[in-house]
């Protein structure tokens, strides 16, 4: 792809990236509706509720400062810059430089922070018990990805993380193939437990005892809602824009097909990605909170295992 | 010479201050002004160092009775003359404002003394080319630590902080520090200047070398607060006045770091063993560092403790150092190095604010407890700002100073993930999981402290909160700034920080250059990101501020409701989260580790009944290593005392010589022991004077002639002895 129509294609790329998050939220929602039996929402449904919620009016509680308004604004302004730096529709990211894979890891950490930070900001013990579950179960999270990071890193010896997940990778999967599919499942596990979907936390359960995500945001409304729920949605493209370019990264080998059939193909990549975690999401069911941790601490060994596999790979 | 002067202001501050113990504001602004004009020199004397050429800008020689006070500023040295500086300048201009409440508590001109004191003897510290100015920097600056620790001294909680704090540095620096210089004195022949310890260090077996290596961390690093050697931090650094608190965690545990640093600039490569049980101490120390953090409810125990955890993580940053020079790859040490010392500074800028800030709050408030305390956003809104900053820094969070270092030291760590072979990179891999398992746990703990300190309701509403006064809020400012400013502009620390990185690395210059120009390549990316970062979250505000809805004249004018508790219709603050309840699902999961325990006093019977919840985390090291140890040699001590010289037991109280005939050498003995145990002050120091006033008549009768004691070598006749102590390393 030459840097002049690169370029050019700036634009129109990052209108689709921004555009596409909901429609995953839609696919996901529309795949569990398949499974129990029901037609599901319109496919637009996700966009329909962001507009509403932009039209609504905001209510803060007395209790809360600047602190809960700043949440929602920096944690969608991390998930952004991330953008800029992890190949979503093409094989190489818009930012990218060496050691970026610490900054994506860093951004999506100060997501957290914030939205952490303006949960436990309203003083409610809801908000609170939130809060407290999900940084134990990102903490838990952090070595497995991590270690898939390292074991990607060793495999392409590069620390540019678009580098690391393009057609270089492919050669990879050819010599330590069954590394890297422990890598996948680590990312899986990692996925699952950063966009709060089943196993880990149910997104559409009512009952703020057993919620995780729902519960931190459950003071926000109005536009400061919509953003959470856009963030949330573009931290599940970008997750899984990762995840599909370690399995798949034989389309960044197709560099000779015009981007007419690359882009499609990609966006499909994204969707049936959707439709596998809502069949996670419809055949199992969350696991027990005091198992979550064990789940976690099965993706952090399967993800070892890929880095000693690929270690060993190295010296033999 | 800037340094020099900086240094007489200190002494002639610290003199000034204690002329002045009747006026005690008078002596805390005197000394608090001398601390940072000192500091400010001596800031301008490490950036005059660090922006010159690589050679040592300069040396001063002046005999001393015993060896000869010389110092240097290479790029090392003024890199922590730079972090003394800019910590104490912003630690001077808090002090006088928050001692002014805390005048009745102590002696205020001893306390302003012994801070011009302490960062006179630091100075020196990192300066000294000297064995000895090196020691007695070290010994001076212990001691003035312990007078500043001490300075509430009514209450018992810090005098035995205080005291657990002098046992440890003392029994670090008496059973590992001294023999470390006593066997690199032995191999250079009798030469105490640094330079000769290099040369003399450059020929010696691996034995040798891990021995010497191994006593430097031990001994510095119970300076610096490595497991288990860390016991003393959590209880001196609550015990102390919150700015000696902060020079304490910013800079005092930091030149531990120096003195492992400078340790590794006169030794050879070392073995990678050496390089892995750094790795290992830090990826220990770290994450149970932050773990015990995390189950701690005294707000200045809880920084105590991450002190404990970033010196693991610099310790991580100099371990694959090490390892990289081992294998002979520049570039990784480099990085590594780099990574430790920029580290070293981000630490003691976002520690020094947290502590501060910490002050701040329990001046405020009146405690430090964090159950108690809560809302204090609303109330000290500056305060809760410069705290934000602080905990977003240590989290190691983009794009503010702490993520530099860190990132810095996770690209070491891959890049030694990469090079090297075998055991080095398994050890890179390990490390790299621990600086993520910390990491996460850094975010939570910070989370917790902010979140119950600073945000929702007050749990205690007896409590009041006082705003923080100018005074202290532009000291934390300063820090603050710099914590913004180090994150956002990352090209300016980085390329200061190369010195240093090139002193620990000796290499060709062509291999050095191409080192620090990896390590400076991304800094440009860096800054785009943070600027990206924080344009996208102004112009997200905007778009916010100006949406139709939210200009709703409606709602604006609505008096503002309280948190929806889901229909629940008497909600109290208490009925918040807590620290405990916070942390206890991470604590309970790492129960292996930290063995909590909990106090369960549960209500019986379907009424309500008062109940209890109380959770415990002991120091494992504290209560299961050396309490038992030093309770054994205190009961082995007292079984020796009540054994006779023939070794029949006596009854306690009864005078020893009163049926054995004893000669005047053994009765003196006797009055000595008996005058020691009862604790006169005046026979002690009699004794003391004579022990010394012999020591002296040996020194001046062996000198002229004595071949135990021959004149001060310089670095021309090291050659002339080294064959011989080279032959006698041969021998097995």
């Amino acid at each position: 792809m030459t840097p002049a129509l690169r370029a050019m294609l700036v634009i129109p790329e990052a209108a689709i990236v921004l555009a596409l998050p909901p429609l995953l939220l839609s696919v996901i929602a529309r795949t569990k509706a398949w499974f129990a039996g029901r037609v599901g929402p319109p496919w637009l449904q996700p966009y329909y509720d962001l507009l509403k919620l932009v039209r609504k009016g905001v209510v803060h509680s007395r209790t809360t400062t600047w602190v809960f308004r700043m949440g929602p604004i920096v944690n969608l302004a991390a998930m952004l810059t991330a953008l800029t730096l992890i190949p979503v529709l093409t094989s190489t990211s818009l930012l990218g430089f060496s050691g970026d894979l610490i900054l994506v890891a860093y951004l999506f950490a100060l997501g957290r922070m914030l939205t952490v930070l303006a949960a436990m900001d309203t003083g409610s013990s809801f908000e609170g018990m939130g809060a407290a579950r999900e940084v134990t179960f990102a903490t838990m999270a952090e070595p497995a990805l991590f270690l898939s990071l390292a074991a990607l890193a060793i495999s392409t010896r590069t620390l540019r993380l678009d580098q690391m997940i393009d057609g270089s990778l492919a050669l990879a999967w050819a010599s330590i193939g069954p590394a890297l599919l422990l890598v996948v499942g680590a990312l899986v596990v990692v996925l699952l437990t950063e966009c709060s979907r089943i196993p880990v936390d149910d997104p559409a359960t009512h009952l703020e005892l057993t919620m995780i995500h729902e519960v931190m945001v459950l003071d926000h409304s109005g536009p400061e809602f919509a953003l959470i729920t856009y963030g949330a949605a573009l931290k599940f493209m970008l997750l899984g824009s990762i995840l599909l370019h370690t399995a798949f990264p034989h389309i960044d080998l197709l560099d000779g097909w015009p981007v007419i059939f690359i882009v499609p193909l990609r966006i499909g990549a994204l969707l049936a990605l959707a439709a596998f975690v809502g069949t996670i999401e419809s055949t199992m069911a969350r696991l027990r909170l005091s198992r979550v941790p064990l789940l976690q601490a099965a993706a952090t060994v399967l993800a070892g295992l890929a880095v000693l596999l690929v270690l060993l790979r190295r010296t033999t | 010479m800037i340094l020099l002067s900086a240094v007489a202001v200190l002494l002639a501050g610290a003199v000034l201050s204690l002329a002045l113990a009747r006026r005690p504001r008078a002596s805390l602004a005197l000394s608090s002004l001398a601390v940072l004009v000192g500091s400010s020199l001596a800031v301008a004397a490490a950036a005059q160092a660090l922006g010159g050429v690589s050679a040592p800008a300069w040396s001063v020689q002046w005999a001393l009775p015993l060896g000869t006070a010389s110092l240097s500023m290479d790029g090392l040295s003024a890199w922590f003359v730079l972090t003394i500086g800019v910590v104490s300048a912003a630690v001077a201009i808090y002090c006088p404002r928050y001692m002014a409440a805390e005048i009745a508590h102590g002696s205020p001109h001893v306390f302003g003394a012994m801070l011009c004191v302490l960062v006179a003897t630091m100075l020196l510290l990192v300066c000294a080319n000297d064995a000895v100015l090196f020691l007695l920097a070290w010994e001076l600056m212990s001691l003035a630590a312990f007078f500043l620790v001490i300075y509430e001294h009514r209450r018992p909680e810090v005098r035995r902080g205080a005291w657990m704090y002098l046992v440890a540095t003392h029994l670090g620096t008496a059973l590992f520090v001294l023999p470390l210089f006593g066997l690199l004195v032995a191999r250079t022949g009798g030469s105490l200047s640094f330079a000769s310890f290099a040369s003399a260090a450059a020929s010696a077996d691996p034995h040798w070398l891990t021995l010497v290596f191994f006593l430097g961390l031990v001994g510095f690093g119970t300076k610096a607060g490595f497991m288990p050697m860390h016991v003393w931090l959590p209880s001196a650094h609550p015990a102390a006045p919150t700015p000696v608190s902060a020079l304490l965690s910013g800079v005092v545990i930091k030149t531990g770091i120096y003195g492992i640093l400078r340790l590794l600039t006169w030794l050879p490569p070392l073995p990678s063993g050496c390089g892995m049980a750094l790795l290992l101490a830090g990826a220990v120390s770290g994450v149970m560092g932050v773990l015990y953090a995390l189950a701690q409810h005294d707000l200045k125990r809880l920084l105590a403790y991450h002190s404990v955890e970033n010196i693991g993580i610099i310790a991580l940053g100099i371990g694959i150092g090490m390892l990289g020079q081992r294998a002979g790859h520049p570039a990784l040490s480099a990085i590594g190095y780099a990574g430790a010392l920029l580290h070293v500074l981000n630490h003691a800028v976002f520690k020094g604010l947290l502590f501060l800030s910490a002050g701040a709050v329990i001046q405020a408030t009146g405690t430090g407890h964090i159950d108690r305390l809560g809302g204090l956003a609303r109330r000290t809104p500056i305060n809760a700002l410069l705290f934000l900053i602080a905990a977003v820094s240590i989290c190691g969070l983009p794009p503010f100073n702490g993520f530099i270092s860190e990132w810095l030291i996770y690209g070491a760590l891959f890049r030694g993930a990469f090079a090297l072979s075998g055991h080095g990179a398994a050890a890179a891999v390990v490390a790299l999981t621990s600086l993520a398992v910390m990491g996460g746990l850094a975010l939570a703990c910070f989370a917790k402290v902010f979140g119950v300190v600073f945000l929702g309701e007050s749990r205690d509403s007896s409590l009041s909160a006082r705003a923080t006064p100018a005074a202290m809020a532009i000291g934390m400012g300063i820090l603050a700034t710099l914590c913004i400013l180090l994150g956002i502009v990352p090209a300016v620390p980085l390329s200061l920080s190369g010195p240093g990185a090139s002193v620990l690395v000796p290499g060709g210059p062509a291999d050095l250059d191409m080192a620090l120009r990896a390590v400076l390549a991304p800094a440009g990316s860096l800054t785009l990101m943070a600027a990206l970062l924080i344009i996208i979250s102004l112009a997200l505000w905007l778009i916010l501020r100006l949406l139709p809805a939210t200009r709703n004249q409606v709602l604006a004018s609505a008096p503002a409701p309280a948190t929806w508790g889901c229909g629940y219709p008497f909600p109290t603050p208490r009925m918040q989260y807590t620290s405990s309840s916070f942390a206890w699902s991470l604590v309970s999961a790492f129960r292996g580790f930290l063995w909590p325990r909990r106090h369960l006093h549960a209500p019986v019977g379907p009424f309500p009944a008062p109940a209890s919840l109380a959770t415990h985390t002991d120091d494992a090291a504290e209560v299961d290593l050396f309490g038992p140890l030093f309770r054994a040699t205190s009961r082995l001590a007292g079984m020796i005392r009540n054994l006779s010289w023939s070794g029949q037991p006596v009854v306690q109280g009864a005078s020893p010589d009163v049926d054995q005939p004893a000669g005047p050498a053994l009765t003196t003995f006797r009055r000595a022991v008996r005058a020691i145990r009862r604790g006169s002050i005046q026979i002690c120091l009699t004794y003391i004077v004579l022990c010394l006033l012999i020591v002296f008549v040996i020194e001046a009768i062996a000198e002229p002639g004595g071949p135990e004691n021959p004149p001060p070598l310089g670095p021309a006749s090291a050659p002339a002895t080294m064959p011989s102590t080279a032959d006698g390393g041969a021998q097995p």
